[in-house]
């Protein structure tokens, strides 16, 4: 069932046991799982089906320290969330981004890899995925890692019909909690608005907050300080330890053969370093995507490698005339060290349509991502070298040690960490279950319980994660 | 036919490559090499198989002649 907001919703008497906050890729997965096992669920959805500037204006907010994207840009506030603009990048987090890191302070998460690989299956389907292949070393240092471009599942759309015709989920669109309370054991109730108005108290057995790796803190944040600490009783670490994915053009390939690695559809391929490499070099996981240079790019690279090795530049050139593609850009994305600096807070000074403060996002990058990016690349490098597979050219401002620009990516709208999974109640927000810790009815889905980010685009270890927790649930709530 | 239609391609990209290679002979790329990578043992500067960093250039020193 949908329903348009909380009036049409409240005529239907519909009585759920459990209450999602949220519609994206964590919200309705969760959710389908609950319905097949036959729990009553409600999803409470702040947007409606489409994309409005006004729905939008809630995700206003500010950032402080390394450039950021505008809030209101990075992350889409209606059915489906952010899966209405993401690229499809698909691959779960490695192994080794679960695994605690002795050069990285607040590594390591209190699950394994193995704790969500059977549930990849089922993430595949819902994503539409083909099986991955396993990852290729191409030497000691470096695997050929495989990310694979999905459809790019926009969830609203594609389970729209399922959830209107479920009988055990109703979604209401256009409404939200504003706040939840409780009393330092449970939450006893929310508040909610509805079409841009109060719509009162609500109630549910349980709580699961799935409204993206922003809006989970802001939520949670605002209600605690409204209940004086009865929704999150550690809340040391809400907010705290936030992640992003730093992206940038990080410099050039010249390859012997350009087909070595050209496996996917979209002729990009993907390199990340091995668990002994990261221990040596004290660095965190990065991808490197190569992607086949333009021919006018490519005689840029080679007039430019003239001025420095010229023997080479003529053997490309005639590469070049053999196959016109020997030359590839270099695209870094790389795993941020969880830092509590990294944080949400709430505005003290501005507050959205319904009065709840809105973000202030605190973000910088630290001399370890530095680290991971030169030294990442320049392994890259030495790899090709050793392999005889060609050589690599950083970009100027990386090789000269100058600030990171900021006519680029940037990074990669992953937005993770602020709930974070964990044992230590200072360290963390949520259990193994994503449970909150001592909290017996909320929970938190989504890519803010993220302990680490690894170098892989979140969506598929939401999902997987999604599943996990709806199963967890079905278990849990059917007591 | 025009007098770019009758070169070759590879023709065409020496002739590209050899303007910017000029700059050699204004500066001597050796003197500006420095070891990068993980350590590979004690190679002398005139080691053939030592990775160098010139110019963001990831090379091998017998890549510079």
């Amino acid at each position: 069932m949908i329903f348009d907001g909380h009036e049409a919703y409240r005529a239907a008497n519909f009585k759920p046991k459990v209450c999602i906050l949220g519609s994206g890729p964590a919200g309705t997965t969760i959710a389908r799982k609950l319905g097949a096992a036959g729990i009553p669920v409600v999803v409470l959805e702040a947007g409606s089906r489409e994309y409005s500037d006004e729905s939008q204006d809630f995700y206003r907010g500010t950032t402080a320290g390394d450039f950021y994207f505008d809030l209101d840009i990075t992350r889409l506030r209606y059915m489906g969330g952010s899966s209405n603009h993401w690229a499809g990048w698909c691959r779960v987090l490695d192994k080794q981004d679960f695994e605690p890191k002795a050069w990285a302070p607040d590594t390591g998460w209190p699950i394994r890899r193995a704790d969500i690989e059977p549930y990849l299956p089922e993430v595949h389907d819902i994503l539409e995925l083909p099986d991955f292949r396993p990852d290729v070393p191409i030497s000691d240092d470096i695997r050929w890692v495989q990310l694979i471009k999905s459809p790019a599942v926009r969830f609203g759309e594609k389970f729209a019909d399922e959830l209107d015709k479920s009988r055990n989920i109703a979604v209401v669109l256009n409404t939200y909690a504003t706040e939840l309370a409780g009393d330092g054991k449970r939450v006893t109730g929310a508040k909610l608005w509805s079409n841009g108005q109060d719509a009162g108290p609500f109630s549910a057995d349980y709580f699961i907050v799935c409204t993206g790796g922003l809006e989970n803190s802001r939520l949670l944040l605002w209600s605690n300080q409204r209940s004086n600490g009865g929704v999150i009783p550690n809340a040391t670490a809400l907010g705290r330890y936030w992640m992003e994915h730093p992206t940038f053009e990080g410099g050039n390939a010249i390859l012997a053969d350009y087909g070595e690695f050209e496996v996917d559809a979209v002729n990009e391929a993907f390199f990340s370093p091995t668990l002994a490499a990261m221990e040596r070099l004290r660095i965190m996981n990065f991808g490197i995507r190569l992607i086949e240079t333009p021919y006018a790019g490519v005689k840029h690279v080679i007039a430019d490698l003239a001025c420095t090795a010229p023997d080479m530049a003529e053997w490309v050139a005639y590469q070049l005339s053999q196959n016109l593609r020997c030359a590839a850009q270099l695209y870094v994305a790389w795993e941020q060290a969880p830092l509590a600096s990294n944080q949400i807070k709430l505005s003290k000074t501005d507050v959205d349509h319904a009065g709840v403060p809105r973000i202030e996002l605190h973000w910088k990058k630290s001399e370890l991502e530095r680290r991971t990016l030169v030294e990442g690349l320049k392994l890259f490098g030495t790899t090709l070298i050793e392999k005889d597979l060609g050589r690599v050219r950083l970009m100027d401002w990386i090789a000269n040690g100058e600030d990171y620009p900021t006519d680029e990516e940037t990074a990669g709208h992953h937005h993770m960490g602020g709930t974070r999974m964990g044992t230590d109640i200072t360290r963390s927000v949520v259990d193994a279950n994503c449970k909150v810790h001592g909290m017996d009815n909320l929970y938190v889905g989504g890519s803010s319980v993220f302990c680490t980010s690894g170098q892989a685009n979140p969506t598929t270890t939401i999902t997987a994660l999604a599943c996990r927790l709806g199963d967890h649930l079905s278990k849990v709530v059917a007591v | 036919m025009s007098f770019f239609r009758k070169m070759s391609r590879r023709t065409l990209v020496q002739a590209l490559i050899a303007v910017p290679a000029l700059s050699l002979f204004r500066k001597r790329p050796e003197a500006d090499a420095a070891r990068t990578g993980p350590s590979r043992g004690d190679p002398s500067p005139g080691d053939p198989d030592e990775i160098v960093e010139i110019n963001g250039w990831i090379l091998k020193r017998s890549d510079l002649a």
